[in-house]
């Protein structure tokens, strides 16, 4: 195959955009837009795990200890529990620490009250468990040792949360599918919107004998380039909206998140790659129906 | 060469546009093809161009077998032949130069053969110096001369015309079949469909008669 025409056949494409240019912004601003969604629905997966993991771990048990304990002995029964089998490691969480936990959802002149001797807070530890599988045992030799009094099944919170975790992936699954498609569905509506304004001279090029690799490389380029152009500007655009989002985020509630820098570069990365991708797919779908047509019954004449 | 087995034309409306027509047109020979309207002339060019398949029959057109020929296959098919239109069918937006241009560019042509190649045609179809104008600057037989330009431009083995002259004034039209003659005299093959039966008579050239999707004479010309 020849591609001696390489140069005139991309600069016809590049033409094109501007020739069209009312749907070519339509297309990359539907495609900016669902490129960004995508981007969010991933983000906020990623985001959820991240917080998921900092709540806390969900094979964290807090282990209360009965009231009497002091600090001092508080320390050795962690190092106690720190030696039953599964058990990852103990950290301790004194009364004092416990009581400023609820600082932000009391009124002031109550957590005054409860702070020092009037803190009704026993002490307590963390325990991380190394598999959840188990559970049982484990939490039974806790129970078993001198000075625990309760622990907090956390079990179920940590399989809602999981749930969560999971439901917030597939649905963003989806999310991301049905505007692919739609991305898909909208370029090739372009391009086929720009094959018919030269449709004219898709004839003459058959008429000469023109291949239909080189009828189809203008359009080819022209998807990718509004491809091209909208993975671009929404990686821009998620620069900026990320850090705004996170900022608001941050005030509201007291999650970790997970800062731009780690997920901006690959974020960008992947909005360029499928802008791009699909460009030359919505492209190649609408020319192939195209280009089987002849003559009169192309130019509908 | 071109030649037609047995060829029929059925369109999916049910018109029989050609019944087992057979004929030859050997290499460099410049032939006519009249008939009334609707007698299956336009039919037989794009069967030869392969725009339609026939229904049943066989054609061979330049040394190829088109009616199990492939679709991939067509656009070889295309660039052994020049096609004229009757409506020209020229780019408005595109000056004479690039009309005749695009057809090299549309197969891949290199821009140093484009450039040397596009000012040899218009001179040789009259119309150099004009290579700047507009299809809307011309006369229609110039822009006819354009057509033909693009048609010739890749040096094809043959020129198929469907009424070249339809949409020009008698005078202009005896110029552009002369041209074609000058054409032939090189070698191409020349296929021209007209209604202009004096124009068919002053050339005194093999003239085939086609009538209601028959073959129905076919005179040779003793001259040549
Ligand atoms: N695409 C088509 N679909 C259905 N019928 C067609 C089609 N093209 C041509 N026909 C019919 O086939 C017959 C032959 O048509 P064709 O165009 O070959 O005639 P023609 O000799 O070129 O006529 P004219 O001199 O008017 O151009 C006509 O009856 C026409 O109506
Ligand atoms: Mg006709």
């Amino acid at each position: 195959m020849k591609f001696s025409g390489l140069g005139y056949l991309i600069k016809e494409g590049i033409k094109s955009i501007w020739t069209n240019r009312m749907m070519s912004i339509a297309s990359i601003g539907v495609l900016i837009s669902c490129l960004l969604l995508t981007g969010a629905a991933e983000l906020l997966t990623i985001n959820v795990s991240s917080a998921l993991e900092s709540i806390g771990g969900t094979n964290v048990t807090r282990v209360f200890l009965e009231q009497h304990i002091t600090d001092l002995e508080a320390v050795h029964i962690g190092d106690e529990l720190a030696r039953i089998p599964n058990v990852e490691k103990t950290v301790f969480i004194s009364k004092d620490d416990a009581i400023k936990d609820y600082q932000d959802t009391l009124r002031e002149d109550i957590f005054e009250q409860l702070t020092g001797e009037g803190n009704p807070m026993p002490n307590a530890i963390d325990v991380t468990m190394t598999d959840l599988a188990y559970y049982d045992d484990t939490i039974a030799a806790v129970l078993a040792t001198e000075g625990v009094e309760s622990a907090r099944d956390t079990r179920e919170i940590a399989q809602k949360l999981t749930m969560l975790n999971d439901l917030v992936g597939t649905m963003s699954l989806w999310i991301m599918a049905a505007l692919v498609l739609i991305s898909i569905f909208i370029i090739s509506n372009t391009i086929r919107m720009t094959m018919y304004s030269r449709r004219f001279e898709i004839s003459i090029m058959k008429s000469v004998g023109a291949t239909d690799t080189f009828v189809r490389i203008p359009f080819v380029i022209e998807g990718m380039v509004i491809g091209l152009i909208s993975g671009v500007i929404a990686s821009g655009l998620l620069a900026v909206l990320y850090n705004v989002v996170l900022n608001t985020m941050k005030d509201i509630v007291a999650l970790s998140f997970v800062p731009y820098s780690q997920v901006g570069l690959w974020a960008s990365l992947a909005f360029v790659v499928a802008g791009v991708a699909i460009g030359a797919l919505g492209s190649v779908v609408s020319i192939g129906r195209y280009l089987r047509k002849e003559g009169n019954e192309l130019l509908g004449w | 060469m071109i030649e037609f087995r047995n060829v029929s034309k059925v369109y999916p409306t049910g018109t029989h546009a050609l019944n087992k027509a057979s004929l030859t047109i050997e290499k460099g020979e410049f032939v006519f093809i009249v008939g009334s309207s609707g007698a299956g002339k336009s039919t037989f060019l794009k069967l030869i161009m392969r725009e339609e398949v026939p229904t049943s029959g066989s054609i061979i057109v330049n040394g190829m077998q088109l009616d199990k020929m492939k679709r991939r296959h067509v656009p070889m098919l295309r660039r052994t032949m020049g096609i004229v239109f009757q409506d020209f069918r020229l780019i408005d937006k595109m000056t004479v130069y690039d009309n005749v241009a695009f057809a090299m560019r549309a197969i891949g042509a290199r821009p140093r053969a484009i450039k040397k190649r596009v000012p040899y045609i218009l001179e040789l179809v009259g119309l150099e110096g004009k290579g700047d104008r507009y299809p809307s600057e011309l006369s229609g037989g110039e822009q006819q001369r354009v057509g033909l330009a693009r048609a010739l431009v890749n040096n094809p083995q043959m020129i198929i015309a469907d009424e070249p002259t339809g949409n020009i004034d008698p005078e202009m039209s005896y110029e552009i079949i002369e041209l074609l003659s000058e054409i032939n005299k090189r070698g191409t093959t020349i296929l021209i469909v007209t209604h202009e039966l004096d124009l068919v008579q002053s050339f005194n050239r093999r003239v085939i008669t086609i009538e209601k999707g028959v073959v129905v004479s076919d005179t040779v010309d003793i001259q040549s």
